[in-house]
């Protein structure tokens, strides 16, 4: 059957020249085709941000990644994965990852950032809004480092450590017992999202009595910020200033339900999302109330707005304005009402008023209260934090830390975090200046330390504390939050809860001008397979075809007549042994027993030496001179083995002079002697007429080498077609500088030639 | 390079076969067909034998831990199976009896190494990921042809009627070894906790011991007789 197979192989071969194309190539499609396979370790990355913001582009471009991982320490990073530690991060390595054209960059996180050191965090929270301004085309990722990362990360910094310090014979060990990592991303390549909806809320509470009372409108934003989107929990920037909000609500609907302590202000709660986007909720929250609408609280009497941002921690408030109020004015009176306050209940706290004045020219505006300034109300922002540029409002390190136990009692978790107890006593600032205002209790002769909200009315830890829980157990980036968002609809029932006419308010970016520009794929599955480098393979193959060499000549040794062993007994014509294992074996324990003296069957003389050195007992030989082709080949048959000369030159193949000049090639025809038996063609040993009567074998052609030579052909062709079809290659300008390819391409030219 | 590296494992785990094949003559024979037989048999034998594990051997419910030595003996006892099906290949087929191994062993093992480790290969070595366990596997191919051969020579000469009284136990012990060969492997695994390498090893060399025992059994009959 083997041999009907291999004739239809050479007259394949014969015949025509694309029908073995025919058959090659689908069967080397199918071999190439793409496959899933499991990985070393497949873990979560979030992306950095990818936004447009007033058509100016920031953060990363790109998504997808398929490239090898490498650490700081190796030479070259080109077109790999740069695998860094928060610990290591320095923004000089980051510029020069990207100057060398990097594939991509992963910057592992500690699981426990609260207890990495603080400046560490203080350094990257400064480097987060250059990160973003950078021009990034390379995907940059964030990974939470566990076990196996580690393992992973530690691999590769062994190995790129040591990469140009080794001798040859170095590198090739290292190359057989080193693992390479491939990182690969399971996602598509970033695309904008078109039709993103930022959503914002707003409740009220009605003041009694008359129709045009005065509104104090208090607004805090909820989203959060941070380098990536997924990480960014927004503590004190803004989780804070949301539960103070909520806070204030529930204290101010509970005064309001009783008539003698309902006032005769109107109370307008903002909740505002797209806030760390230069406040587009507010803007447009602004345009539909005093361009579109006609009857809105905005646009009669607005006593004041105040902004809340940043109010969790510190022992400092600042009330930043960007016109100081006039005197008479209901802001003046806010001002003084909170100096009276903090100064009589809160001395610890230290007060003060900033004065900026709001600069068009900027790209970002300052604080949310800018917004309301542009259209002229009178509005200021609550902050502990002294400045806007503070870097601490827009970083991934603003968390909750998770328990106070990991750190001991009293001691504070490294970054910026929320203090309940502050929070509380800022909040409560607030509501006892509020009412002060509000019921106008400094004109009425009430002293600075009297307080209001004690008892059943006081401010609630707990609820300050179980709010900001809440919002910092998940991401709150403009980019994640939609409308059916659970933290869109959880706070919509809150102000529910203690608010009137609560409505929802939708945001969404011009067609034609976008202010702001949204892009996915900003969590991703990455997997790391471990990867040997190709000339690993190529060591492994020469191994193999070495133990495959020995093990051939084990089974048969070289330079012997036909190996039937199944010969043994019967016994040929001119009375000789073949040589075959059982023989072999027989003469080695033969050897054995001789010398330990052990009775043993004995061998018969023939076989006792090796195959070569036996004497040629070939009968036909004997005769004479053969007569012509016909009657040797007849002899030779007898005798049990053909040794007819071929000419091949003259042989009717196609192929023969560049089979023959590859066999020249061939360092001793050994592998292409015997290899095969065919009943039509039986395999021909050359040997030499005249000079050479030692029996010495010229390599020659025979059927079965085609298939062999055609069978690299089609390896190395298949070989460079799976490099081809690696996206990196084909996108890379220079794909002949890949090493793999150059080895394709090589043994390609060599077989060829 | 995973093609390569498939097509590595494919050279290692084949090539064998095919030299042993080509070089043992069996092709001058027209052996083909009978061998393709004696893998069919290998097939329908495996069939019974996981019908037989299935429906009359429990599922271990033990600990993940601890290993069930007298479910594992007695489910090793299932592949004496595989001594009838070599006996029933051996029998149909007349010949010399060196000739009967060769074609029972040959499409024994080669119906396994179709059956068990061409899947796995063609899935796993193809992939991105690098793993050693592919060279394992190939090289234990390696180690079964080996192993075939010893069990087909151990049960032809177990059934031979003119055995020597002094040939019987040898040849008994030689066969229950090969029988129970994967159990003691197993047994070596979790006593030892040995590596996969040293398990290779192992396996090689406790192979290599059997054979060359059966080999010098096997030349002694054939001389005798």
């Amino acid at each position: 059957m083997f041999e009907e197979a291999s004739e239809v192989f050479d007259n394949m071969f014969k015949s025509s020249f694309p029908l073995t194309f025919i058959v090659f190539i689908p069967a080397v499609l199918i071999l190439v085709s793409p496959l899933p396979a499991e990985a070393a370790h497949e873990f979560t990355v979030y992306r950095m941000q990818q936004y447009d913001l007033q058509g100016q582009p920031y953060g990363t471009r790109n998504s997808i990644l398929n490239t090898e991982a490498r650490t700081m320490e190796a030479d070259v990073l080109s077109r790999r994965c740069v695998l860094m530690r928060l610990a290591d991060f320095s923004f000089d390595k980051y510029q020069k990852a990207l100057r060398q054209s990097a594939g991509a960059v992963v910057i592992m996180l500690p699981k426990n950032m609260s207890a990495m050191p603080q400046d560490v965090l203080q350094q990257f929270m400064e480097l987060e809004p250059d990160m973003l301004t950078t021009e990034t085309i390379v995907p940059v990722y964030f990974a939470i480092e566990d076990d196996e990362l580690l393992s992973i990360y530690t691999q590769t910094l062994t190995s790129s450590s040591s990469q140009g310090s080794l001798s040859a014979a170095e590198v090739l060990l290292h190359t057989a017992t080193a693992n390479g990592f491939q990182m690969v991303t399971s996602g598509a390549q970033s695309k904008a999202m078109g039709d993103w909806a930022i959503t914002s809320l707003e409740g009220r509470l009605t003041g009694v009595g008359g129709e045009d009372l005065p509104t104090i409108v208090l607004v805090a934003h909820y989203d959060s910020f941070g380098v990536a989107p997924w990480l960014s929990y927004g503590a004190d920037s803004n989780a804070s200033g949301v539960s103070m909000l909520l806070e204030l609500a529930r204290l101010f609907s509970k005064l309001y339900t009783y008539k003698r302590t309902h006032a005769a202000y109107n109370l307008l709660f903002f909740v505002s999302g797209g806030g760390k986007f230069n406040y587009q909720g507010t803007k447009r929250w602004l345009e539909d109330n005093l361009d579109h609408t006609d009857a809105s609280l905005l646009q009669d009497n607005v006593a004041f707005v105040m902004c809340l941002d940043t109010v969790g921690n510190g022992d400092s408030l600042h009330l930043h304005v960007s016109k100081p109020p006039k005197e008479g004015t209901p802001q003046s009176s806010l001002l003084k009402e909170l100096e009276m306050v903090i100064s009589s209940q809160y001395p610890e706290v230290k007060f003060s008023m900033v004065h900026k004045k709001i600069n068009l020219a900027d790209d970002m505006l300052a604080w949310e209260h800018e917004r309301f300034g542009i259209r002229r109300l009178p509005a200021f922002t609550l902050s502990h934090l002294p400045s806007h540029r503070s870097v601490q409002r827009s970083s991934i390190m603003d968390v909750r830390s998770v328990s106070f136990s990991r750190h001991g009692a009293g001691e504070p978790p490294s970054g910026p975090h929320v203090d309940v107890k502050r929070l509380g006593r800022n909040t409560k600032v607030v509501a006892e200046a509020l009412a002060r205002v509000i019921y106008n209790l400094t004109e009425k002769g009430a002293p600075g330390d009297l307080q209001i909200f004690t008892e059943q009315m006081q401010v609630q830890e707990e609820q300050l504390s179980a709010v900001v829980e809440w919002l910092t157990a998940q991401p709150r980036a403009a980019q994640l939050v939609d409308k059916d968002s659970s933290v869109v609809s959880t706070l919509e029932y809150h102000l529910g809860r203690h608010l009137k006419d609560v409505k929802r308010h939708y945001v969404k970016a011009d067609k034609r001008d976008p202010e702001f520009v949204f892009y996915d794929q900003l969590k991703q599955t990455m997997n790391a397979y471990r990867v040997k480098p190709a000339i690993f393979d190529l060591l492994l193959a020469v191994c193999i075809a070495t133990y495959l060499g020995l093990m051939y000549l084990a089974i048969q040794v070289s330079g012997c007549e036909s190996g039937l062993w199944l010969r043994y007994q019967r016994r040929s014509p001119g009375g000789r042994f073949d040589l075959n294992v059982f023989n072999l074996i027989n003469w080695l324990l033969h050897e054995v027993s001789k010398g330990f003296k052990l009775p043993f069957p004995g061998l018969p003389a023939e076989l006792r030496g090796p195959v070569w050195d036996r004497p040629q007992t070939h009968p036909a030989q004997s005769k004479g001179p053969l007569r012509n082709h016909q009657e040797k080949l007849r002899l030779d048959r007898a005798a049990g083995s053909t040794a007819a000369r071929v000419d091949f030159m003259n042989q009717n193949h196609p192929l023969s002079l560049p089979v023959f000049l590859l066999m020249q090639q061939q360092v001793g025809g050994v592998i292409f002697y015997r290899s095969f038996s065919n009943t039509n063609q039986r395999l021909q040993k050359v040997t030499c007429r005249g000079s050479c009567e030692d029996g010495r074998i010229l390599p020659h052609a025979g059927g079965k080498s085609l298939v062999f030579f055609w069978g690299i052909i089609v390896c190395c062709l298949s070989f460079l077609l799976l490099h081809w079809s690696d996206p990196l290659i084909q996108a890379s300008e220079d794909p002949l500088s890949y090493p793999s390819v150059q080895v394709g391409v090589q043994s390609l030219l060599f077989c060829l030639s | 390079m995973t093609l390569f590296h498939f097509g590595n494992c494919f050279a290692l785990a084949y090539f064998p076969y095919f030299i042993t094949y080509k070089c043992s003559g069996l092709s001058e024979y027209n052996a083909f067909w009978r061998c393709v037989q004696a893998g069919a048999t290998y097939l329908f034998v495996q069939l019974c034998k996981m019908l037989f594990l299935a429906t009359f051997f429990p599922t271990w419910e033990g600990g993940a831990g601890v290993y069930d030595f007298v479910g594992e003996f007695m489910k090793a006892t299932v592949d004496l199976a595989d001594l009838l099906g070599l006996h029933l290949v051996m029998s149909r087929n007349a010949g010399k009896g060196e000739y009967k191994i060769m074609v029972a062993a040959m499409g024994w093992a080669t119906a396994e190494l179709v059956m068990s480790r061409c899947l796995p290969l063609w899935v796993g070595a193809r992939g991105i990921e690098f793993d050693w366990k592919y060279i394992q596997m190939s090289f234990d191919s390696n180690i079964s042809l080996a192993h075939y051969i010893t069990m087909a020579a151990a049960v032809w000469m177990f059934t031979r009627y003119d055995l020597p009284k002094s040939f019987r136990l040898p040849v008994t012990v030689l066969v229950a070894l090969c029988v129970y060969k994967a159990f003691l492997m197993e047994l070596f695994v979790h006593v030892f906790l040995l590596g996969s390498w040293t398990v290779l090893l192992v396996k090689a060399v406790l192979t290599g011991a059997i054979s060359l025992a059966s080999l010098f059994l096997f030349v002694n009959l054939v001389h005798s007789s």
